[in-house]
């Protein structure tokens, strides 16, 4: 068994409902496998920074799991096969750092706290 | 040590004046560091924006080691945290 982190980024057409059922469907193939769910995390609609398949959105769904290596690819495929997903990444948990909440789930800074952080000398 | 022409008047003294201020010019240059080794970042979260964008100026391009001073073990793991961001659309590969 090893910790993999894998990033969807489903079409934005998608209902909160569908999303949730994908997840759904994504954990039971999971289960069947005897893997399991370490956390889901759902970033919501995002604007993409470029687009993808003439879509500028994309609702962007992290999951981190506990499965054997060769549901690695039964899971890719499950990606492919879908139309509606725009990307996938599958990568290995490298760091116990990548457990816990993602950055993207702390709370967005204010505008003048972002102006205020020096940059990176040149 | 030159003679003769217009140095010729002040000599030895103002030949070494002159190598000290040449000196001087990058006294000042501060010291670049790797951020990664001086805040002890382990791991490059290909999901921290903040951390990623302050990398990837203006043409959204990887920012070189030779200037920001990034060490090679930790440029590479930055590398691959970029690349990883950008194919999940969250940095662009490139903004005109």
């Amino acid at each position: 068994m090893l910790q993999y982190e894998t990033v969807f980024i489903a079409d934005p057409t998608y209902t909160d409902e569908e999303v949730d059922d994908l997840v759904k469907g994504y954990e039971q193939v999971l289960v069947a496998a005897k893997g399991k769910v370490i956390k889901v995390e759902k970033w919501g609609k995002r604007r993409l920074a470029y687009p993808i398949r003439r879509s500028e959105d994309g609702i962007y769904v992290l999951m981190t799991i506990e499965c054997p290596p060769s549901l690695v690819r039964e899971l890719d495929r499950r990606y492919r096969m879908n139309d509606r997903i725009l990307r996938h990444l599958v990568v290995r948990v490298e760091n116990e750092a990548q457990i816990g909440p993602s950055p993207m789930m702390k709370p967005r800074p204010e505008r003048d706290e972002i102006l205020a952080e020096p940059l990176i000398a040149p | 040590m030159r003679m003769g022409g217009r140095e010729s008047g002040g000599g030895r003294g103002q030949d070494r004046g002159r190598k000290k201020q040449y000196k001087k010019k990058f006294l000042f240059r501060k010291k670049k560091f790797c951020k990664f080794c001086d805040e002890k970042i382990k791991y490059i979260d290909y999901k921290d924006l903040r951390l990623l964008q302050a990398f990837t100026p203006e043409r959204a391009k990887i920012f070189p080691r030779r200037i920001s001073g990034t060490c090679s073990k930790h440029q590479r793991k930055l590398m691959q945290a970029i690349k990883r961001a950008r194919l999940l659309a969250l940095i662009p590969f490139t903004s005109d």
